[in-house]
């Protein structure tokens, strides 16, 4: 699917969408929504207004699209947009333009359907530190309206699956960093959503953490959750996305598989195409420096 | 508000982590809970000693003077009369027959034996001429007349000697028993028939039942109590709750769960409003049952019994007080970025919830007057009248009503704050990267509470009389050092800042006559003020006193009191506080914040009202021309004019209400002036592109970015 803008489906706001359209919108309660894309933007932007730099466009007519089953990465230098974007579909941001739907629910005009239908995972969702994980996940499950009845088979469920059950009548508090990562994933899930979103989910956690959690998502996606994954690690990108998005100040300059996207270019390493479309010469040092390698990034 | 399964989830999510934390549940609850009975307990000791040592305390006394042998005489009666009065057993004490008096002999000077505590007090005999130089020497006493050759006697003592105030407050009052025991065998050698006291007695009788009189008592206090019960209750959780989550990171992971807003702010306002309660009730509870059942023995005039039925009312007509508290807290909690920030704001916030709480304290506020209109005073006038028993229903549900609505307001103003993004986020548009004007505008608000604090401290440890020095302390050197400060803190450009613009000239025809018409329609709304709460005549006739002195030139407190403030106040509020503010509101409810704000910095409360009606004229000069020389020269005007109106002692002819629609009209016309000379304050309201919204994109625009974007991919 390149080049990406020129064609997207925003002809049929709820119409077909192709083959892989037609997988998507099986969660709980949407079925309304069934053959409509998990996610799908259409000219997303946020503009802010700052004195000292007059109008910044932290997200520019944005198109994107994912499937059920698939996980989208987001691939850009700290500062292109990729918090911005994500946040505008988990309608913490509003978006200054353009629309944006999750499971066929637009993120202004129903923004609790879409929280509902939507997992939110970042370095910054952090956990309450005063209760347990099997508090955790029950609150969540409670305020993102899993079936009440259901709530407590879901909780263990989730403990089971995800090896909390050592430490689930702890304080979160007390846990180590690793269990709270887990605690975090099952918290994401915890309402079964079938979209998920992960934020640069890795950048504060050590190499095993990293794989663990990389393994986790890929084990989500084929549950068949539609999955946006952002990250500024390049071999993080090449190993578990099925589709990247590269963007940079704002836009998306191209998306499709990194087979495409290595046709498209005639360049091998994934490192090499962003910067073919980033037009990131030695020059910009500054934004090579933030692509750094991922054994560096986890190291850190 | 519904109780869905989410509002109930963060309400017991909130109650169940402050239970979790020792700390909290140590200082709030426990550590008052034990203290209470210390400190009543010690008050009592402190009282008990106090008793047991006036009773057993026998004090020195010594005759001096001239007239040294009456004291002398009248002294030894004094002694005899306390050691037969001990030894009768009227003192609960007994003493055996001892008197609490001992005589002893003056050795030096009156002044040097009492300071070296040789003697407690001693009783100066004087002679009428030297008594009639003494009080020749204090102006503030009037010499009575016919006091020729009359001998008078003088107690000495020394008031910060405990042993010497009490005895010569002891003294007094057997000196009086003395004089009428002289006095009657004076009359009854005369011939007089009957004995003294029998001649025009004098009785007083209180027709109030007890439990009314104690009522009024307890009802005057008893918000003020409660509201600070429930605020330093409330506030544990409410700092903490969205302040502390941002600071901690789950209000992210709240916000990006299906919760709506309205659900997080009634799920966390439900649990700051059980904790405030909760612990205002623990406490009053505590002392119930330490005074109620007589567990420690109270002071009799607070000795009341409230009914059940009395409590339960108490209870429904407190709970929306309580309700706009925990907004009030939520509300300071969303806006603060951090859990410091928050407990920064908490003291001004403190203050702002018991002022309205003082009211009932006030001479005559009654229910039935424009102060039902007021939130949380009216409730605590009502509660003032039940505790009397002394209200009308629909009057009590009037005020129930209003702050009822104050309280859903303010917590749809919580719920929008959660729509903030800038508030939510903490991040847009990276103000602390860019500095400078950006960083001003999120910290102004902060700077001007620490600096509010700061002001009080200075302006109630002044350490001068003369209105002049503190004129210039206060006005002069502190409103012009905190806007230096803070242009130079955050490198920000004087003339942006201060708004340093040349005007139009016409500008200045609205200024000469809105300066008139303004000071009356300042006064109007003082008048209307003390239509709701009247202020006491003494206090503004004492305030009116230490601000213009007679002594005092006129051109010096022109300077000092109009020029001066002019300038500085000018720049602290047209200058910099209305730039930093500037993208916060639209204009007019920019210039109703920035008056109110202006008003809040006049310290006495009768003044606030009309300052900040004076500071909203100036804030909306200053907008209309973009320029801070009006809002001086007006601000300057106004102040020499009505020092020279107090100093020429004018009274408006006929009733005021005649004049305050003169005053309205001018104001219109010096305005309508300004308005047509405008060239207004630039970048004032929210930016546009983050409220602006625009569902159908421009389509040939997308269309160019596409082939901008073809270019570029290489294919």
């Amino acid at each position: 699917m390149i080049p990406p803008a020129p064609t997207p489906d925003h002809d049929r706001p709820r119409g077909a969408a192709g083959s892989a359209g037609e997988r998507a919108g099986s969660g709980a309660g949407d079925a309304g929504a069934a053959g409509t894309l998990p996610v799908r933007t259409e000219a997303l932007t946020k503009i802010y207004h700052d004195d000292g730099r007059g109008e910044v466009r932290a997200v520019d007519r944005v198109d994107l699209t994912c499937r059920r089953g698939e996980i989208l990465g987001l691939l850009g230098a700290n500062g292109a947009g990729k918090t911005t974007a994500l946040r505008m579909l988990s309608t913490v941001l509003q978006p200054t333009g353009g629309r944006a739907w999750v499971m066929g629910h637009e993120v202004r005009e129903e923004p609790e359907r879409v929280r509902e239908r939507l997992g939110f995972y970042s370095a910054s969702t952090a956990l309450y530190p005063k209760i347990t994980p099997r508090e955790t996940l029950r609150f969540f499950a409670r305020v993102n309206r899993y079936p009440a009845e259901r709530v407590e088979a879901r909780v263990e469920e989730l403990i089971d699956r995800f090896g909390i059950g050592d430490f689930a009548d702890s304080r979160v508090e007390k846990l180590s960093s690793g269990m709270k990562q887990k605690v975090s994933i099952a918290r994401t899930v915890a309402h079964d959503p079938p979209v998920l979103i992960f934020d640069e989910p890795t950048v504060a956690l050590d190499v095993l953490n990293a794989i663990e959690l990389r393994g986790i998502i890929g084990g989500l996606r084929d549950e068949g959750k539609a999955i946006l994954f952002s990250t500024h690690i390049m071999s993080e990108a090449e190993q578990l996305c099925d589709r990247i998005a590269i963007i940079h100040q704002g836009k998306i300059l191209a998306t499709g598989t990194l087979d495409e996207l290595r046709e498209a270019t005639g360049l091998h390493y994934l490192e090499e195409i962003f910067v073919h479309y980033a037009g990131v010469r030695d020059t910009d040092e500054a934004t090579l420096e933030q692509m750094q390698p991922a054994e560096e990034a986890e190291g850190g | 508000m519904r109780f869905t399964a989410a509002v109930r989830a963060i309400c017991a999510l909130e109650l169940r982590s402050l239970l979790r934390d020792p700390r909290t549940v140590l200082i709030s609850i426990v550590l008052p809970v034990l203290l209470l009975p210390v400190l009543l307990v010690a008050i009592n000791f402190v009282e008990d000693r106090r008793v047991e040592r006036e009773e057993t305390r026998i004090y020195r006394v010594a005759p001096a003077g001239t007239e040294g042998a009456l004291a002398r005489e009248v002294l030894d009666r004094v002694v005899e009369r306390s050691a037969t009065a001990r030894s009768d057993g009227e003192g609960a004490a007994g003493g055996g027959g001892e008197s609490r008096f001992r005589l002893m002999e003056l050795e030096g000077s009156v002044e040097e034996a009492i300071e070296a505590e040789r003697v407690d007090v001693v009783l100066e005999g004087l002679t009428s001429e030297e008594w009639e130089a003494w009080i020749a020497e204090d102006t503030a006493r009037t010499r009575p007349d016919e006091f020729e050759g009359v001998r008078v006697l003088r107690v000495v003592y020394r008031a910060n000697r405990t042993a010497s105030r009490e005895g010569a407050q002891a003294l007094r009052a057997e000196l009086f028993e003395v004089r009428d025991e002289r006095r009657d065998a004076i009359v009854r050698g005369a011939g007089f028939p009957v004995p003294l006291e029998r001649v025009a007695p004098l009785d007083t009788a209180n027709v109030a039942p007890a439990e009314v009189v104690s009522g009024a008592r307890l009802g005057r206090i008893l918000t003020v109590l409660l509201l600070a019960l429930v605020v330093l209750g409330g506030s544990i959780v409410a700092t903490d709750t969205l302040a502390g989550e941002k600071e901690r990171g789950t209000l992210n992971t709240l916000l990006t769960s299906a919760a709506s807003r309205t659900e997080i702010v009634s799920g966390k306002l439900l649990a700051v409003m059980a904790v405030g309660l909760a612990i205002a009730l623990v406490q009053v509870l505590n002392l119930w049952i330490y005074l109620g059942l007589g567990v420690i023995e109270a002071a009799e005039a607070y000795a009341i019994a409230v009914s059940p039925a009395l409590a339960l009312t108490l209870f429904v007509l407190y709970l929306p007080m309580v309700a706009l508290t925990a907004g009030v807290l939520l509300l300071t909690s969303a806006y603060a970025g951090s859990y410091k920030e928050a407990q920064l704001y908490l003291t001004p916030v403190l203050l702002g919830l018991l002022v309205p709480t003082l009211v009932p304290i006030l001479p005559d506020v009654s229910l039935e007057s424009a102060i039902v209109l007021v939130p949380i005073a009216n409730l605590s006038v009502a509660a003032r009248d039940l505790m009397i028993g002394d209200v009308s229903f629909a009057w009590l549900a009037a005020a129930w009503l209003v702050t009822t609505l104050a309280a859903l307001w303010v917590s749809r103003r919580t719920v929008h704050a959660l729509e903030d993004e800038e508030l939510v986020t903490g991040e847009a548009p990276s103000a602390a990267v860019v500095g400078g004007d950006a960083l001003f505008r999120r910290r102004i608000v902060r700077w001007f509470v620490v600096f509010w604090a700061v002001k009080i401290l200075i302006d109630f440890n002044l350490p001068f009389e003369d209105i002049r020095a503190v004129a210039l302390v206060s006005v002069g050197i502190v409103f012009l050092a905190f806007p230096l400060l803070v242009v130079r803190r955050f490198g920000l450009d004087p003339v942006e800042a201060f708004a340093l613009r040349r005007p139009r000239p016409g500008v200045w025809l609205g200024v000469a006559i809105g300066v008139p018409a303004g000071l009356i329609v300042a006064q109007s709304v003082f008048h209307l003020m003390n239509f709701v709460i009247p202020v006491p005549t003494e206090l503004l006739e004492s305030f009116g006193e230490s601000l213009l002195p007679e002594d005092i030139p006129l051109w010096q407190l022109v300077v000092l009191l109009s020029v001066l403030p002019g300038i500085t106040e000018e720049l602290t509020f047209r200058g910099v506080l209305l730039h930093g503010l500037r993208r916060r509101f639209g204009p007019v409810a920019l210039a109703l914040v920035v008056g109110l704000i202006f008003g809040f910095f006049h310290f006495q409360i009768f003044r606030i009202p009309s300052t900040a009606a004076i500071g909203v004229m100036l804030t909306a000069v200053t907008l209309m021309t973009g320029s801070i020389f009006p809002a001086i020269v007006w601000h300057t005007l106004n102040n020499a004019l009505a020092i020279w109106l107090g100093g020429i002692g004018f009274e408006p002819p006929g009733e005021f209400g005649l004049w305050a629609p003169l005053g309205a009209a001018g104001l219109a016309l010096a305005f309508w002036i300004i308005w047509m000379n405008r060239t207004p304050y630039p970048d004032v309201g929210p930016p546009p592109g983050n409220t602006g919204w625009d569902p159908d994109p421009d389509q040939s625009e997308r269309a160019s970015r596409a082939s901008v974007l073809k270019s570029t991919q290489m294919e």
